[in-house]
């Protein structure tokens, strides 16, 4: 079933959580809703399900008006971040209830409901913990058991509110990737909520940014961490390097160095941000020719992982951070307290009044 | 500290492993420092507190003997009054569960104008003198009364009648209810019912099955503080009651009469059935309690 969702504006007191929010979800994606706390993401989350009433706007499934209907007559799986598991039901009882408390000429018998129960709880790898209660399983398997429980009712739509919120780093890696085979095996249009932007960007169709109660930008995970359409995108999708500085003419300054400005930012001086990923930017021991580049003091080094951490302070104090491999990393030799250039492989440049501008290099 | 003395208890005499296990059985809940200091204290305070007076109750009412004991407790008089005083006692705390759950619920569930001032009211049963309740009600509630005017002419004799010692009894009962129930509801996810509307429940299929079995320890607890409290009231009910012999006696105004006529062994006699059903009653209610509590603490 398709989602959409046209103009939704709710507002809480004097704070608006959504401000005039459009979205569609085709049937059968996974789409991730990306933003920090209070970009409202957990608001159009729960509009959809019917849990919050928009002010302004409507929701759509299958095209659709379903505004007015109810939560409960939605038939949308609800996963809390919490769980919100019934703590005084067992396993088998919790994924039953949705089962249970259809009305009587569409409840399916006894036998059924135990078949489809533990097809269920197979299908989240908990069918030896049916009698337990939530309060006897972990994290992990409690939040397995809200994702059957919500999926027994055979709902068209399934909306999770940060799904692995609660849980630590290694059971979060397992299930996310759990949940796009999930998603994989039955098809049913998803919608979930995140904070993580490694989350989004490994286990949506397509993520959709939110900022402030507004869509910032939505697209595939490529298209939004390769072309993120603010500085706002930029800074969340990944741990980046600021420069401030100015256009002047074909050049801006900032501040260490200057380099050649994108050609689409006008002649007049203007306040400009430029963003450059760690990754890309590189270091030399001798003073580079052909790239933008600046010197600056190795102040730490962090070895322990996959590529190698690197901070340096530029000789005006700012901080900047450098990614490598570990092979480029011996080859440098590179030492605390050694005076290196850094260079600018790639670097994006944005106008102080936040239009989009792209700037390869 | 527990490996150490159980380690050490190994290479001792039986006796001393068996006092060193069951030293280590006391304490081995405790992490926190200070159990020997506060269950001293505790057991200190319930002895000169509840258990020594208790005791006594038991002494002073064997001294008239066992035959006077037996005769004194079971004579018409006083099978009327244990009657009249845990059945209104009973039917008290059954409708202030009912009504005392109904109040709790709006104090949490909605937001409306007065509710603080609603909120202090609830309270005020514990404050007022029982003997000034008493009164108030009788007066309230008398042929004459505000009440009550409307009341006789239908029949119904609120004053002076075992309806009047079960109205007594529910007026003080009342604030036990909801100030066991409020936190409760209070802490209450409202994801749960969130959830429970998301798979398809009505209101009332999640008040059933998700919200009321939150609530039964906090109910039971509300009942039996009820329960208890209307069991040892005295104050209110000797003005509304009447104190009509084998009507509308309570057991407590029982016990005060034969004080009256210096008969102590009888009205301790009498004071220890009422102990010994008190306690029964309230063991059979933390059974329960306990029992629904532990299938998913």
């Amino acid at each position: 079933m398709s989602i959409e969702v046209r103009n939704i504006t709710k507002i809480f007191g004097e704070f608006a959580a959504l401000k005039d929010v459009s979205l569609k979800v085709p049937s059968g994606e996974l789409v991730a809703l990306l933003g920090p706390s209070g970009s409202g993401k957990t608001t159009l989350l729960r509009v959809i399900a019917g849990l919050e009433i928009p002010d302004q706007g409507v929701v759509l499934f299958d095209a659709q008006d379903a505004t007015a209907r109810s939560a409960r007559d939605r038939r949308v799986g609800f996963v809390f971040q919490h769980y919100a598991l019934f703590r005084h039901m067992t396993v088998f009882e919790n994924v039953a209830f949705g089962l249970r408390v259809k009305p009587p000429h569409e409840r399916p018998s006894a036998a059924k409901i135990f078949k489809r129960v533990h097809e269920l709880l197979a299908l989240v790898q908990l069918e030896r913990l049916a009698q337990r209660y939530p309060s006897q399983l972990s994290g992990g398997q409690r939040q397995r058991v809200a994702l059957a429980r919500a999926l027994a009712v055979q709902p068209k739509v399934l909306l999770l509110d940060e799904p692995f919120g609660a849980l630590d780093a290694k059971v979060r890696q397992e299930l996310r990737r759990w949940l796009r085979r999930l998603h994989d095996d039955i098809g049913i249009t998803s919608v979930f909520v995140t904070h993580d932007q490694d989350e989004a960007l490994e286990v949506a169709d397509r993520v959709v940014i939110l900022h402030e109660g507004r869509v910032e930008q939505e697209g595939s995970p490529e298209d939004v961490y390769e072309h993120p359409a603010s500085p706002f995108v930029y800074r969340f999708l990944g741990n980046v390097n600021l420069f401030h500085g100015r256009v002047e003419g074909s050049k801006i300054h900032l501040g260490e160095f200057s380099m050649d400005a994108p050609a689409d930012m006008g002649k007049e001086t203007i306040p400009a941000v430029a963003y450059a990923r760690p990754h890309l930017l590189d270091i030399d021991h001798h003073q580079p020719t052909g790239r933008p580049h600046f010197r600056a003091t190795i102040a730490h080094i962090n070895a322990a992982g996959a590529i190698v951490k690197i901070e340096l302070t530029t000789d005006s104090g700012a901080i900047v951070n450098v990614e490598m491999p570990h092979e480029r990393y011996r080859h440098l030799q590179l030492r605390k307290g050694v005076i290196v250039f850094v260079s600018v492989k790639d670097m994006k440049v944005f106008a102080q009044a936040q239009s989009t501008l792209g700037a390869g290099i | 500290m527990t490996v150490a003395s159980s380690t050490r208890s190994t290479s001792r005499s039986g006796k001393d492993s068996a006092a060193a296990q069951s030293r280590r059985l006391l304490v081995q809940h405790s992490v926190l420092p200070g159990f020997g200091l506060t269950m001293g204290v505790t057991l200190l305070y319930l002895s000169l507190i509840v258990i020594i007076p208790l005791s006594a109750t038991f002494l002073k009412a064997a001294t008239g003997g066992w035959l006077y004991f037996w005769h004194t407790v079971t004579e018409p008089r006083a099978l009327a009054s244990y009657r009249l005083s845990f059945g209104a006692s009973l039917i008290g705390a059954l409708v202030n569960t009912v009504i005392g759950f109904v109040v709790a619920w709006v104090l949490v569930r909605y937001p409306f104008p007065g509710k603080r001032i609603l909120d202090a009211i609830v309270d005020l049963p514990f404050a007022l003198p029982t003997a000034v309740a008493g009164i108030t009600l009788t007066t309230v509630l008398s042929a004459h009364g505000w009440i009550g005017r409307y009341l006789a002419p239908l029949g119904i004799k609120a004053v002076f009648s075992p309806l009047g010692v079960v109205i007594a009894l529910t007026f003080i009962g009342l604030p036990f209810v909801v100030r066991t129930v409020q936190p409760v509801l209070q802490v209450l996810d409202p994801e749960l019912e969130e959830a429970a509307a998301s798979l398809g429940a009505g209101r009332w299929q999640t008040f059933i099955r998700v919200i009321s079995p939150e609530l039964w320890p906090a109910l039971l607890t509300g009942f039996a503080l009820a329960f208890a409290r209307a069991i040892g009231e005295y104050g209110s009910v000797v003005f509304i009651s009447g104190n009509m012999p084998m009507r509308t006696e309570i057991t407590p105004l029982l016990i005060i009469t034969k004080l009256e006529q210096y008969d102590y062994a009888g009205a301790t006699a009498i004071g220890v059935v009422m102990l010994v059903i008190s306690f029964a009653l309230l063991f059979i209610i933390n059974a329960l309690q306990w029992w629904s509590g532990k299938r998913y603490a």
